[in-house]
């Protein structure tokens, strides 16, 4: 193998091989692949994003989901586990509730780009708009760990505003406790000094809203250590008095999409298995 | 042991003329792609230890959106993939390209150029990515104005390596420039088909992450593995002073290779929503690979035997068989990983991760480190002043790939299996990983003590600290055998 052209016409032909049979052929087959209608009149499907959840898909790839999110749910068959019976099972994506159907290529049409993503650090999301509110989203985005104490995802509090409550507190304010919003992104307690202090200047105030509660347990005596420490974990839960966090536009277009991620939905022929 | 041919004095004393001839004249350009290289590969690790830090204590660095995880894990590829390999690799193949065909570098300052376009270019990605135009597109997160400075730098070295054998004294070619010459026709090609298609006409829907995974694939396959491969081809016969074992079993390595190994990307998306076809297309060119892998693997041991007690000796040898070695084991890996019931549960999880850094680093890398410690002192004229640092960083890298390469595939592994069994919550599988995550900190560590003691020797060398070179290269033991 002493002569360029040999080599130059080998590493063409090779590569061009791959490059007709797994970018070429695929992009004939799939490329000009049309909305499904089960009747005419019938809303198709899939259908673009728009507004919000358009600019939301902006901030989900500017932020990197896809690093620890896939959206593809998989087949019934695919997976295979075994119960403590040692039955085997297939399909745990549509038994854990990430989508009711598997996924096929047509539910990707209006992406772009398209996120299937090849990790799940985090769970699926490809159909997470069903799965949970708008309010939830938005506590979690904020702090993922205010809703779940496990979790190792990021906290987004840069994607929302810590402000003055002028007037009526509000509706889109997150509904959570001072321990998630005092320093937001962490989960803030204080020290015992300062919540002496706390006491002494608020104390009443704080036990008599305490007993209010429905799910109080009894009287509680805040000189005891452990009375201080369960007015303090209930004190904690409370709101914080004339601040409110608030979304960002930027994150109310990321909740939009990540409720508009219904990709495992509407049936669809092909999905049948 | 095979006869030794005797050279006479003078024509010994001419090729060595020859050589610092052609040393002379990539030295800038060369220094300089490997320089910068080696910058990105300190940035990429000083990204990589906060990204990994952020897996297991997520409040740290919380609320600095440009220290976020998403971001600062898709700026640590970025700056190892297209700073630290591409530019050693574009630069080693220059160096190596010059030394194989017996021609100086014409017109070096083009090359200037191309570094500085490359830089430009990869300084956009990383800080583009962290000030928030981060693409989400896997191995493609640059932001869109990126890619021409990529184009255009590479177009450059193309032309130059092109340029550089056409001028070729030497009629005889090695396979190491077959290696090369095949790498850098294929990535311009490569890379530009997938910005194409993903990002300047975006294909519909499934077809990007087909495009996606099919560069990501051949940005090891095609790209990074011929250079590295050509790399260990050229230093260890240099080094022991003994011709490769085989050349016909150099040959159906290189054809090998580049017939199966563009196949191989789409096992990436097995089970997802692609046709069936594609995953099973691409399962067959992965364990086709075994064939090249066992080629280059028995010729590089062939021609190592009875040699490798040189190893205690010479620091570029140790390194490149470190990642010669574990260039078979990682393909033989990669080709069971393509196999259905392997992905099924090796898929989505660190296991994967654990693989994708066996390949890039310890192969890859850990060849790349061995071509600089023959290389730099060559273009320098100085050797490298301690022995001892090179120590450290031979000891960190390889024991920090090993723990990073262990704890990532045993905890994805049973992440795996976890995951298929839907009776175990997110939750529990969350707690699982989480010492497996901080092993991959620890490893991180090391790896950047390691980096940190290389850049300090190759500053030292740039700075004159070394003695001149007077023949004898730096060994580990003063003795040689």
């Amino acid at each position: 193998m002493d002569r360029g052209m040999v080599i130059f016409l080998g590493a063409l032909l090779t590569f061009s091989s791959s490059w007709l049979g797994l970018i070429l052929f695929p992009y004939w087959q799939l490329n000009n692949e049309k909305p499904y209608q089960k009747e005419p009149g019938d809303d198709p499907y899939p259908m673009p994003l728009q507004g919000e959840a358009l600019a939301g898909r902006k901030i989900y790839q500017a932020n990197g989901c896809i690093y620890c999110h896939s959206q593809q749910v998989r087949s019934e068959k695919f997976g295979n586990w075994w119960d403590e019976n040692g039955q085997e099972h297939t399909g745990a994506d549509i038994k854990r509730g990430w989508g009711s159907r598997r996924n096929v290529s047509r539910d990707y049409i209006y992406d772009n780009p398209t996120m299937l993503g090849t990790m799940r650090t985090g769970p699926d999301i490809a159909n997470v708009g069903s799965r949970y509110s708008e309010a939830w989203q938005h506590s979690h985005t904020f702090n993922p760990r205010a809703l779940n104490d496990w979790s190792i995802m990021p906290s987004f509090a840069f994607l929302y505003r810590k402000e003055k409550v002028v007037g009526e507190r509000s509706e889109k304010a997150l509904k959570l406790g001072r321990e998630w919003t005092v320093d937001p992104g962490y989960r803030w307690r204080p020290s015992a000094s300062e919540w002496d202090a706390i006491l002494q200047q608020s104390g009443d105030a704080i036990k008599s809203r305490y007993l209010t509660e429905p799910t109080h347990t009894g009287g509680i005596d805040p000189n005891t250590p452990d009375g201080k420490k369960r007015l303090l974990d209930f004190w904690l839960t409370t709101e914080e008095e004339g601040i409110q966090i608030v979304p960002t536009g930027n994150a109310n277009a990321l909740v939009a999409y990540l409720l508009a991620l219904r990709k495992a939905e509407v049936p669809v022929p092909e999905a049948k298995e | 042991m095979s006869s030794v041919t005797v050279i006479p004095l003078h024509d010994r004393e001419r090729a060595a003329a020859e050589r610092a001839s052609i040393d002379g004249s990539c030295r800038g350009p060369v220094l300089y792609f490997t320089a910068s290289a080696l910058f990105w590969l300190l940035a990429g690790s000083i990204l990589a230890i906060i990204a990994s830090a952020k897996l297991h204590s997520p409040y740290f660095l919380t609320g600095i959106p440009e220290l976020t995880f998403g971001r600062v894990r898709m700026a640590h590829l970025q700056a190892v993939s297209i700073g630290w390999t591409s530019m050693v690799t574009m630069g080693g193949s220059v160096w190596m390209m010059c030394r194989l065909c017996r021609t100086e570098l014409i017109y070096p300052k083009l090359l200037y150029v191309s570094a500085t376009l490359w830089n430009i270019g990869t300084l956009l990605s990383v800080g583009g990515i962290l000030l928030g135009d981060g693409q989400s597109v896997e191995w493609l997160d640059a932001p869109p104005y990126a890619p021409p400075f990529f184009v255009a730098g590479l177009g450059i070295v193309s032309a130059w390596v092109a340029a550089t054998f056409r001028r070729r004294r030497e009629k005889h070619v090695y396979v190491t420039q077959w290696y090369i010459l095949a790498a850098l026709f294929w990535f311009p090609w490569l890379y530009t088909v997938a910005v194409f298609m993903i990002f300047w006409s975006p294909a519909t829907g499934v077809v990007q992450p087909i495009v996606n995974w099919w560069f990501n694939h051949n940005f090891l396959g095609l790209w990074l593995t011929p250079v590295a491969v050509g790399t260990a081809y050229y230093l260890i016969p240099k080094i022991i002073g003994r011709p490769i074992h085989s050349y016909y079993l150099s040959i159906t390595g290189f054809w090998a290779l580049a017939l199966f190994y563009s196949w191989a990307g789409m096992h990436h998306l097995i089970g997802g929503p692609i046709p069936a076809w594609l995953s099973t297309a691409s399962t067959v060119g992965s364990m086709m690979m075994f064939i090249p892998v066992i080629a280059v693997g028995i010729n590089h041991h062939m021609t190592m035997r009875n040699h490798f007690h040189r190893l205690k000796y010479s620091p570029a040898l140790r390194f490149t068989v470190f990642g010669a070695i574990t260039y078979t084991w990682v393909s033989f890996q990669g080709s069971i990983e393509s196999l259905k019931d392997f992905s099924e549960v090796a898929h989505f999880t660190h296991y994967t991760v654990a693989h994708a850094h066996l390949g890039a680093y310890g192969f890859v890398t850990m060849i790349f480190f061995g071509l600089y410690y023959y290389m730099i002192p060559r273009l320098t004229g100085r050797e490298w002043s301690s022995s001892t640092l090179i120590r450290i960083h031979f000891w960190c890298a390889s024991v920090g790939i090993t723990i990073y390469f262990v704890s990532l595939s045993i905890g994805g592994w049973w992440q795996g299996r976890m995951l298929n069994n839907p009776d175990v919550s997110f939750g529990n599988i969350t707690r699982y990983l989480l010492p497996y995550l901080f092993s991959r900190t620890v490893a991180g560590i090391l790896l950047t003590i390691g980096h940190i003691a290389f850049a300090t020797s190759f500053v030292m060398n740039l700075a004159g600290w070394g003695k001149k070179r007077t023949g004898g290269p730096t060994f580990f033991v003063e003795k040689v055998a």
